[in-house]
């Protein structure tokens, strides 16, 4: 049990310190040649990988030449929208995917069961960006319901903070949408098929035959025993939600990290590229470290595997 | 293949499959032009041109049969690749026991690292290519394959014909090819449709974001090109030159799943009754 803990710790570290050499190396080793301006010194590598370190310690990552602004100070203005987008969306699937996952488990077969099923499949197939732009037509251009891109109405200086609130909320709605649907038919079947063998099991007739409510029996019964898969899938799927939003943002010129991949690919703005890199790659693994030690404070019987 | 036959999604999903593939490997015969001939930019659908032409005047339906070359291409190719070292390492790592703990360490390290922005780093990083791209998705997806190999070797080692098959004097290789890796097989099919669906995904989005081979569009690239273009929503160039890139890469995802559950239900008969109802 001990050991186990300690590897995990140890695959972690590693791992940071292959992202952390990656992003030095990269520029140094690819023919592409995007490091002149990168590497203009004459110190040996080593000594320039340990000037690399101390700066990173220190937030510097370089300047942005397309933002002409230091690479730090842009992701941090960037890094609240994502965070928005992937928090709302992230509370949004997992609320919704599993109590649908239930309901349509409840309703096995029926309309309503075969309806999200057929819904939900087929939206995973949709790469989150065509589903973005087919929004946009939809939505943005035809019914003209919500906004086309941004995050905020520019230029509009609301007197409330309400209507500031409802700004960001319009022009949340569509991408947040996006990332749901691509992003919550994985979590809902697995509810679903989880639910559906747990309905079969032994207690669940009991409870049925005290004569305990449908909703209450699966409210308090079934979907109890089937929350821990769940847990495990939310790490993964975090992992997702957290890259789509390089392809969504890009869609609706979301102004969060995803958009700045994009942006400096365009523009060859290699100091900032990796900045966002550093960004996805410690979120995700924060997000499936916190969702390893959630996992194993619940079911006391991962420790011994 | 009995069993396979008698589920309608995936004979469905087989087919629609079937049918990108034909048209990849026989895109020269069926193309109306070159995807590199240049007409009179974004003409509007006509006799001469199906689907018209785009930005630099290209037929977008030669563009369209030519990518689907290309993205099929690169998702087969990955993932046939991807998928044969994670059998070699699952099966070594399962069998032989002095192998297992540092072959499952490099494998729970790729497993761990957070992949997407990886590759999407190094694509940016390397000249923009098919082949390239072909190589950064290998050597991020053999990892859940060697896992899953890994632990149905170790189940199959210690049985008894195995065991049997040592006592003759059998080989450790001729034990692998012969009485491990052939019931290892359907597992194999199935981690090829579901790493395939994720190579096509990452690639059409990685196509979508600028990191495609601009010599060889795939239908993420086309996308690009459709996206950058200042007026496709406005006017109705997205018809012809968004929607069907966009519809093909949902269709061969809709093939990859529908094939990958019907042959879950195949190894994994306690799945039977689920998804599909």
């Amino acid at each position: 049990m001990q050991t186990n803990i300690i590897t995990k710790i140890v695959g972690y570290i590693i791992i940071i310190f292959i992202i952390i050499s990656l992003n030095f190396f990269l520029p140094r080793m690819m023919p592409a040649g995007p490091l002149s301006g990168l590497t203009s010194s004459t110190q040996p590598v080593l000594e320039q990988y340990i000037t690399y370190i101390v700066d990173l310690m220190h937030g510097d990552l370089g300047w942005s030449s397309s933002k002409n602004a230091p690479v730090w100070d842009v992701l941090i203005r960037s890094m609240k929208w994502t965070l928005l987008l992937v928090g709302s969306s992230t509370a949004i699937y997992i609320s919704l995917g599993i109590l649908l996952g239930a309901v349509s488990a409840w309703k096995k077969g029926k309309k309503t069961d075969v309806g999200l099923l057929i819904l939900f499949i087929s939206m995973a197939a949709f790469p989150p960006f065509f589903l973005g732009m087919l929004f946009i037509i939809y939505f943005g251009w035809k019914l003209d319901l919500f906004p086309r891109f941004g995050a905020q109405t520019l230029y509009i200086d609301y007197s409330t903070a309400f209507g500031t609130l409802l700004d960001i909320l319009h022009h949340l709605f569509l991408p947040a949408l996006t990332l749901t649907l691509t992003s919550i038919g994985v979590i809902y079947l697995l509810t679903r098929n989880s639910m559906l063998n747990v309905l079969d099991e032994e207690y669940i007739r009991t409870a049925r035959a005290k004569g305990l409510g449908e909703w209450y029996i699966i409210r308090r019964h079934a979907l109890k025993n089937a929350m821990l898969p769940i847990i495990t899938l939310v790490a993964l799927i975090a992992g997702l939600v957290i890259t789509g939003t390089i392809f969504v943002e890009t869609v609706f010129a979301y102004p969060g990290v995803g958009l700045l991949v994009s942006d400096a690919i365009s523009a060859h703005d290699y100091p900032l590229l990796q900045g966002a890199f550093l960004f996805f790659a410690f979120a995700i693994l924060a997000v499936n470290f916190t969702a390893d030690r959630i996992y194993e404070l619940l079911d006391p019987r991962v420790k011994e595997d | 293949m009995k069993q396979y036959k008698n589920n309608k999604l995936g004979l469905v999903g087989l087919g629609l499959l079937i049918f990108f593939v034909l048209i990849a490997v026989f895109a020269p015969y069926i193309a109306p032009y070159d995807p590199h001939q240049r007409f009179e930019s974004t003409e509007h659908p006509n006799s001469e041109h199906l689907l018209g032409t785009n930005h630099v005047g290209q037929d977008i339906l030669s563009e369209l049969i030519y990518g689907t070359r290309v993205s099929l291409f690169i998702t087969l190719f990955a993932s046939i690749a991807a998928v044969g070292i994670g059998i070699l390492i699952g099966l070594v790592a399962g069998y032989f026991k002095r192998f297992d703990f540092s072959l499952m360490r490099l494998t729970d390290l790729f497993l761990t690292i957070p992949k997407l922005p990886i590759i999407i780093i190094i694509a940016a990083f390397m000249l923009p290519s098919v082949w390239n791209l072909v190589f950064v998705f290998t050597i991020f997806e053999w990892a859940i394959t060697a896992r899953i190999i890994r632990s149905e070797v170790l189940t199959l080692r210690n049985r008894n014909y195995v065991d049997a098959t040592r006592l003759f004097g059998a080989k450790d290789s001729h034990i692998l090819a012969w009485h491990i890796f052939p019931y290892v097989v359907p597992l194999v099919f199935v981690q090829l449709v579901l790493v395939s669906r994720y190579i096509l995904l990452a690639e059409s989005g990685l196509s979508f974001i600028g990191l495609g081979d601009p010599t060889a569009k795939s239908w993420g690239m086309m996308l690009h090109d459709a996206f950058a273009y200042p007026t496709i929503f406005i006017s109705d160039l997205w018809m012809w030159w968004m929607l069907p890139a966009g519809l093909c890469i949902v269709l061969t995802i809709l093939s990859f799943t529908f094939i990958g559950y019907a042959l879950e239900e195949i190894v994994n008969p306690s799945l039977k009754r689920s998804p599909w109802i």
